[in-house]
């Protein structure tokens, strides 16, 4: 079941908020918990056991790390006392239930998404014929694996207790407005919302507005420009010679798809998040509007860098080493982070692609990228990051370059071609639509203070009208798929 | 002295919860891997295991419309796909079919999976009335989505090439 389809807008979310309000305060979370099991079940009935036992493995390897922690500890009250700025002394068996806890976490993620892969680089390398069966990739597996890590580490650390009540810590693990697609909630944000929130008439009416833009954003807009660069990526993998134009017009249709997908749904999960009374952090931040790439990745899929941010780079040194520990410490995050999205070597390319780029702009660009005009720091910008898409799209990492030389005129045919205006013009709305909601220009027609907040006089109804478009989009519309899903 | 035993009965017991859930961790994905994974038989291998489990008598009466039939019956391209394979009655009366398919991508399974349902609701509708024999096989036809494979029987023999194809699979 996603976000944009009938059964969640029309079935699934009404029971499920009809219970939730009816529910007396003590059995919310209970109720919100069971929903999210059936949502995910719906989908993907063989992994709610591994999703399931994975909560549970979770829920007690905190406990005992915590437990073993508090023996350590000199409080005679025997309860341990939360400071992060205190350094403990965890002794060895503290050490090795963090670590197993950590390693069983990475080896489930590992074995369903990348033991394929492993073996086929061993095939390729080793010229060897080893054979393996292939499963299916759970949905949600890499980000509710990383909200587990995330609060392992943060018990770990002191910087929370472990959670006593395990409906509250499953809700935290499996909720289903972040469980499929984010964004990662980072426990220490979400810990005293699971056990107080306030639900309100005017956050149901933030959460409903940021659930309407979210769905427009990927029925519309995603979707349309899905469609382009379908066509535009099948001619290219059938080998059919396109403009240099066309090239364009693809991997920027990838662009803007991949944006509002990613960033619709990140705002239907913020959305369903507060119509439960929880606040959940955004996840981008008009990315498109960077004027480096470094900005890029401060607005771009905001709670992933985060956690790699807290949980890899920091513990590595970050940036308070040598300068050669620190380009190593951004080449380690920055392949991890490709790695993440995929299990191909072209992510792989992808993250290090970003960190060279990254490593780039710190040590030598920036003082010059600020000296130039505000318009060329943001074609910068965007070129760079349309390349970097044309790696995360491609199948490998041949096609991406084969991709990027049409895009120089190297095997295309010809710089324009009238179909290509075809394309261009006809679409000329969605594409003007697609650029002004990459701004902040969009949202603000709308409301003064994004969607939360007093809106205008027409604002209601305006909402209204973009949730009966979309909706007529979706039922008109068969394209509907969702690009992050894979992760 | 209660509440040092009572620390170390929970340190046990949340310990031992630990591990008792390792195991089950172990033992799920042992299941998982033996129930629902597939190996990735070329498209080839796998047509000429179904074939080779056809009686001369099954092949003769039905014709193989590998090349145009997908996009006939079903609307699709069969070059955008890895491989594709169908064979249908040789006559108007008969609702016989064997179609094998091997998808690139999951979209291209969830929409074949979508058309496949939807024509056998109305072939069934179709054949209701003047042969409900041949209504009856499409109640009784072998729907399999394995890995990157769609396979359709619609036969009395269609268990046979159902177990043939999962042995394989």
């Amino acid at each position: 079941m996603v976000f944009s389809s009938f059964t969640f807008i029309f079935t699934f979310l009404p029971i499920t908020l009809i219970l939730y309000y009816i529910s007396p305060r003590r059995v919310k979370n209970m109720i919100l918990l069971i929903s999210s099991l059936v949502f995910y079940a719906w989908g993907e009935l063989i992994y709610i056991g591994l999703m399931v036992l994975s909560i549970l493995f979770n829920y007690f390897c905190g406990k005992d790390i915590y437990l073993k922690m508090c023996q350590n500890e000199n409080d005679s009250s025997g309860h341990l006392s939360v400071d992060g700025n205190q350094k403990k002394q965890k002794n060895m068996g503290v050490r090795i239930s963090f670590v197993i806890a950590i390693i069983v976490n990475l080896l489930i993620l590992g074995f369903f998404k990348y033991y394929g892969f492993l073996i086929d680089t061993i095939n390729t390398v080793a010229k060897t014929k080893i054979e393996y069966r292939q499963l299916g990739l759970p949905v949600g597996i890499s980000f509710y694996t990383f909200q587990a890590i995330s609060y392992l580490i943060d018990v770990y650390r002191g910087e929370v207790t472990a959670q006593k009540n395990i409906i509250n810590f499953a809700l935290y693990i499996a909720m289903f407005p972040q469980l499929i697609a984010g964004p990662i909630v980072r426990y220490i944000d979400i810990e005293i919302q699971l056990k107080w929130r306030e639900e309100s008439l005017q956050k149901f009416g933030e959460g409903t507005r940021y659930f309407i833009v979210g769905l427009g954003k990927k029925v519309i807009l995603a979707n349309s420009m899905g469609k382009i660069f379908e066509s535009v990526s099948q001619n290219f993998s059938s080998g059919i010679k396109m403009s240099i134009m066309m090239m364009w017009v693809g991997a920027i249709a990838y662009t803007l798809q991949i944006y509002f997908d990613f960033s619709g749904y990140s705002d239907m999960a913020v959305g369903l998040g507060k119509m439960f009374g929880f606040d959940l952090k955004k996840n981008f931040d008009y990315p498109y509007i960077s004027k480096s790439v470094t900005e890029f990745w401060r607005r771009w899929h905001i709670s992933l860098g985060t956690w790699f941010r807290e949980y890899v780079y920091i513990p590595l040194g970050g940036n308070r080493v040598s300068a050669k520990k620190h380009i190593r410490n951004l080449l380690i995050v920055w392949m991890l982070t490709g790695l993440w999205h995929g299990a191909q070597w072209n992510f792989v390319i992808w993250g290090l692609y970003y960190g060279v780029l990254l490593i780039f702009e710190k040590y030598y660009l920036t003082k010059y990228l600020t000296r130039i005009p505000k318009i060329l720091q943001h074609l910068y910008t965007m070129l760079m990051i349309v390349i970097g898409w044309v790696f995360f799209f491609s199948e490998s990492a041949g096609s991406a370059l084969k991709y990027l030389g049409m895009m120089v005129g190297i095997g295309s045919k010809g710089f324009l071609h009238s179909q290509d205006c075809f394309v261009i013009v006809s679409n000329w709305g969605l594409w003007l639509a697609g650029i002004i909601c990459c701004t902040s220009i969009g949202s603000g027609i709308l409301n003064r203070n994004g969607y939360e907040g007093n809106g205008k006089w027409f604002t209601d109804l305006a909402y209204m009208m973009l949730f009966v478009i979309t909706i007529s989009w979706l039922i008109t519309d068969s394209f509907n798929p969702f690009l992050y899903f894979r992760f | 002295m209660r509440k040092e035993m009572s620390d170390v009965t929970k340190r046990i017991v949340t310990g031992l919860c630990k591990y008792v859930l390792l195991f089950c961790i172990i033992a799920y994905i042992y299941w998982v891997y033996s129930y629902s994974s597939t190996k990735d038989v070329p498209f080839e291998k796998t047509k000429e295991a179904l074939l080779n489990s056809m009686n001369d008598e099954s092949i003769q009466n039905m014709m193989d419309v590998s090349s145009r039939g997908l996009k006939r019956y079903y609307g699709f391209n069969a070059a955008e796909y890895d491989g594709v394979m169908m064979y249908i009655g040789n006559n108007g009366l008969s609702a016989e079919e064997i179609l094998l398919i091997k998808v690139n991508d999951e979209k291209q399974m969830n929409e074949l999976e979508a058309a496949i349902k939807q024509r056998m609701k109305t072939r069934i509708k179709d054949f209701e009335n003047y042969a409900p024999d041949q209504a009856q096989l499409l109640r009784e036809a072998e729907l399999i989505i394995k890995g990157k494979y769609i396979f359709l029987a619609v036969s009395e023999n269609a268990d046979k090439y159902k177990r043939v194809f999962l042995k394989l699979i």
